[in-house]
């Protein structure tokens, strides 16, 4: 189309390289470190290419510092979470997409102002309630709490993709004797696979990236999160970092992939369905 | 009267809405227990004097308001909080349009630039933050070496550590976190726009900021919108940049009210004074959000 | 359709393996959970918590030990929540300081109710500063009076005033190499302002003669030649690290393990964090002056286990701490993490003779411990306010130090 962009292509380039540099430059510095021996991190000048390029840090991480076990628990809040949300906002954002009742606008707001609060301010309480219930130091407790933060949002998501299948289709499996809660499973969530499938992974990010409530619900060891983990690495009298950036980079591969495979998605999403609600 | 109670009864309790209300039950009891009630539970503390577990103790009506209220540190870090958000996200749009800009142009290399640009967004912001700490660190970090070694800027600040460029240091990672998420929105409305509009702009003769300004903008003006309300809400309430970068420091130069929060309550143990700070959130956000339900709605009615 | 298949297949699986894992992951124990909030000290290996860990719990069958390592700056925090939530842990480390704060609020319980006697007997009698009311609220855990540690590779002077120590570190600063180390970033701790402020005979409070804590003497005369020297250290005479006001201890002290700094005031780590980092220089210990014409009075502090009163297995704890209290265990601990030791077995261990030590023991003799009252946590916050002001110039000494006074006064109910 526009002739500006072909001629000023290697402009746009160069452009897109300083951009890049700009928002992976702490992703540089982490490879560096990673890379590095404990004496090499507090050496000045410091350096970007390793003098000892070492790979003890990922055995280190892995054996010396169990983040296996990490890992794991990571993987059960996430996946709980994703489940949990699922069963929840699905039938939920089928009734304010789909089903006119007294309260659905009301329901709305209350889904639009409860994704303002910050876990910050709720988490005393929640504690308190956790505690009542013996939550805290269980994966219950903080896929509850991961999954009260991400019901809004799922809804909210869902609402747009079901609104965005033609109602004609619905009525159709009704006349065929297909029951509401039956068009629901076997005709609307087929449609809306992909979006259902962003939404999940997006559970599962949220969940796998959350620090707050594990640090705040989470005492024993082996139910920790990676995010609270890492932290380890935070001692008393200094920070080894090259160990917190082997575990950094280990805890973002398996965010990246999944990210990679909903983004399209989920940017769709937000943009159409936050306007079509 | 009569027949019209009848015909609304009929209307909003018929199989249909019973039906709602049942899908919807799960999401609305764990909503209520755990999160509308908590927040309730600020309310309440915000009222009363609390103990130093906060416990509820005796009404104290206004007294922990009044206290907050009568402090000059509360209302800078008000005023920094509202800087915060709206220089953050201003950065963000600009920053975010650039970069879908630079995306919007075809060249080998294209898909990659744009995964690799997605990074920031997916990665976890305490974890982020981490990074970025060890990244300014100023004897040992990568960045003020590399200034320095390129001579860029021969004697860099030392970023985390005197009021300006402590604010700014932070407020640039928080920024970082949230470029992606613009950057991809507005993308996606550019890549909708028709190329016919761009056509019929070179045939008038338009020039490309000519383009940019008519077409483009327009054409994603909703989606503009939208982001932005949505990276306030996020910026607003970013309490894990600050607490790990600063902690509000130097002085009380990063504080913004979400930390002052969190400071207030779990630091100190001054319960009641965190809950009028939490309740002072709820009502810049709920502003907020009913200028951006307002909007939703709108558009929901115009489509 | 095949996609969607496939997508559903997807879920299906990931559904089933969350149901697996987290029936796996919620299998409990039986048996009675002791969980022990871990200070991750500088030294303090993996493999020793580990080992403890596993030692223990094959010694006790019956009990199960949860050993969380928690890092210090969200040890209080940590705490306080678990305590509001009503489900503290067993035991933690905590800063001794805050136990006169757990002891306000009813949470812990006297160390006499589940440690034996022989435990507590072997305690050196100079380390028990926990004993509030007249019972003993928490074991010594690690308890170290601060020093100075100098590079000799920079300088060789063992300072005897504060003013001789500023003129050597004027001498020695070049370009790439600094006189002293000062954190200046705002951390849980005050510890360098304490530094200089019991350097100059002064104190936080002043004692009232029941022995409470009266009105703050932060602005004392004491208190504002401390941080007058302190900021013509930092900003005029400029031989600290241009990047302080950033760095808390944990990030400045790197810079001396590195070798570029003459003086570091330190804590008994610096062996363990000299030996971490590789050091090659030798390293020679002194006691942190006094200005001239007052004594050397360095700061003392004492992290402490202690037991929480609403804690389900507190029989079980206290179990476990006399077994972590035994010399084979305790003594390894002291010694990774490079603290004198606190039990009078251990003491007389040979390890414990060398030149690190003799410094300790000697600064113990006039060392001074941080005031054991509630709140101090906001008093901290707000005197490293004033001390930040008065670094960026904002105002005098003088005037930040005041008008700290009056903040924790009126905080205080004065």
């Amino acid at each position: 189309m526009s002739n500006w962009r072909t001629r000023n292509r290697p402009l746009v380039i160069l452009l897109t390289l300083l951009l890049l540099g700009l928002m992976l430059f702490p992703f540089f510095v982490m490879v560096s470190t990673m890379l590095k021996s404990s004496q090499e991190i507090y050496v000045v000048p410091a350096t970007w290419i390793p003098r000892n390029l070492t790979f003890a840090n990922f055995t280190r991480v892995w054996i010396e510092y169990h983040l296996l076990l990490y890992f794991r628990s990571s993987l059960i809040v996430a996946l709980g979470t994703m489940a949990l949300n699922i069963l929840v906002s699905v039938p939920a954002a089928y009734a304010v997409a789909r089903l006119r009742f007294l309260g659905r606008k009301a329901v709305m707001y209350l889904l639009l102002a409860i994704q303002m609060f910050s876990p910050v301010i709720v988490v005393i309480s929640l504690f308190r309630i956790f505690a009542r219930a013996q939550l805290i130091d269980t994966y219950t407790g903080l896929i509850l709490a991961n999954t009260v933060f991400t019901i809004s949002f799922a809804t909210w998501m869902m609402t747009g993709y079901f609104s965005a299948i033609p109602s004609e289709i619905e009525e159709a499996a009704r006349i065929d004797g297909c029951s509401r809660v039956g068009t629901l499973l076997r005709v609307m969530l087929p449609i809306a696979a992909p979006g259902l499938v962003t939404v999940m992974i997006y559970n599962f990010i949220t969940a796998w990236n959350e620090f707050l409530f594990a640090l705040t619900f989470i005492n024993a060891r082996a139910k920790m999160p990676l995010t609270l983990g890492i932290y380890q690495f935070v001692g008393r009298w200094s920070t080894q970092w090259e160990l917190l950036t082997t575990s950094a980079f280990l805890a973002l591969i398996p965010v990246l992939v999944l990210f990679y495979l909903i983004e399209k998605q989920l940017v769709a999403g937000l943009a159409s369905g936050a306007v079509k609600g | 009267m009569g027949a019209s109670t009848v015909s609304l009864r009929s209307r909003y309790w018929n199989k249909e809405a019973q039906l709602a209300y049942l899908l919807m039950l799960p999401a609305v009891v764990l909503l209520l227990s755990l999160m509308v009630y908590p927040i309730a539970y600020v309310f309440m503390m915000s009222l009363y004097r609390t103990d130093r577990l906060g416990r509820l103790q005796e009404f104290a009506g206004m007294a922990a308001y009044l206290e907050v209220f009568s402090t000059r540190v509360f209302w800078e870090t008000t005023v920094r909080t509202a800087v915060w958000t709206v220089l953050a996200v201003v950065v963000k749009a600009v920053l975010g349009m650039i970069i879908a800009l630079v995306l919007n142009v075809e060249y080998t290399g294209r898909r990659t630039a744009r995964m690799l640009f997605i990074i920031p967004w997916a990665s976890s912001v305490p974890i982020s933050a981490m990074l970025w700490k060890w990244v300014y660190d100023h004897e040992f970090g990568l960045l003020n070496q590399t200034l320095r070694a390129t001579g860029i800027w021969t004697n860099p600040p030392v970023w985390l550590g005197a009021p300006t460029s402590a604010f700014i240091s932070t407020i640039w990672v928080d920024i970082w976190v949230g470029v992606p998420f613009m950057a991809l929105i507005f993308l996606a409305g550019m890549q909708a726009i028709s190329r016919d509009l761009y056509e019929s702009g070179d045939i008038d003769g338009a020039n490309a900021t000519q383009k940019f300004v008519h077409i483009t903008i327009p054409g994603i003006r909703h989606l503009i919108l939208i982001a932005t309300m949505l990276s306030s809400l996020w910026t607003f309430n970013d309490f894990n940049t600050v607490f790990i970068l600063t902690k509000g420091g130097p002085g009380t130069s990063t504080e913004i009210l979400i930390t002052a929060v969190y400071k207030h309550g779990f630091e100190w143990l001054r319960f009641s004074r965190a809950a009028v700070m939490a309740v002072v959130t709820f009502v810049i956000l709920t502003m907020l959000s009913l200028i951006y339900a307002r909007m939703f709605f709108r558009q929901e009615r115009d489509l | 359709m095949r996609r969607m298949r496939s997508i559903g297949v997807l879920v299906m699986v990931l559904l089933l393996l969350t149901t697996v894992l987290y029936a796996g992951g919620q299998r409990e124990e039986a048996k009675p959970t002791v969980t022990v909030l871990w200070a991750l000290y500088d030294g303090l290996t993996e493999e020793y918590r580990a080992e403890l860990q596993s030692a223990f719990m094959a010694a006790h069958p019956d009990i199960n030990l949860d050993i969380v390592p928690v890092p210090w700056d969200q040890m209080y925090d940590r705490i306080t929540t678990s305590l509001a939530g009503g489900r503290p842990p067993e035991v933690s480390v905590i800063g001794t300081r805050w136990a006169l704060e757990f002891m306000e609020l009813d949470a812990i319980v006297p160390m006499e109710d589940y440690v034996s006697q022989a435990t507590i007997d072997n305690i050196l009698p100079g380390t028990k500063e926990a004993v509030i009311e007249g019972r003993l609220m928490g074991l010594p855990v690690a308890a170290g009076a601060r020093i100075l540690a100098i590079n000799t590779e920079i300088t060789d002077k063992v300072p005897a005033t504060m003013e001789e120590m500023r003129a050597e570190a004027l001498r020695v600063t070049t370009d790439d190499r600094y006189g002293l180390i000062m954190p200046g970033r705002k951390h849980t701790e005050l510890t360098d302002f304490a530094y200089y402020l019991y350097a100059a005979g002064g104190d936080f409070f002043e004692m009232e003669p029941d022995g409470t804590y009266g009105r703050s003497t932060v602005n004392s005369a004491a208190g504002v030649k401390a941080l007058e020297f302190m900021v013509q250290l930092a900003t005029e005479d400029e031989v600290v690290p241009p990047g302080f006001m950033a760095t808390t201890r944990m990030e400045a002290h790197p810079v001396f393990y590195s070798g570029r700094a003459g003086y570091v005031m330190i804590g008994a780590w610096v062996e363990s964090a000299l030996a971490d980092a590789g050091a090659t220089f030798d390293v020679k210990y002194a006691q942190i002056p006094g200005f001239e014409g007052t004594p050397s009075t360095p700061l003392v502090i004492t992290d402490s286990l202690v037991i929480f009163k609403d804690a389900a297995n507190k029989e079980a704890a206290g179990k476990f701490i006399d077994f972590f209290y035994q010399d084979e265990w305790k003594a390894r601990f002291d010694e990774l993490i490079g603290f004198p030791p606190v039990t009078a077995s251990a003491a007389e261990l040979p390890q414990f003779q060398t030149p690190l030590y003799e410094a300790l023991n000697e600064a113990a003799v006039t060392a001074k411990p941080w005031p054991l009252m509630e709140g101090f946590a906001e008093v901290t916050d707000i005197v490293w306010d004033a001390v930040t002001a008065a670094y960026l110039g904002q105002a005098t000494p003088q005037a930040a130090l005041d008008d700290a006074a009056r903040q924790i006064d009126r905080m205080r109910g004065f």
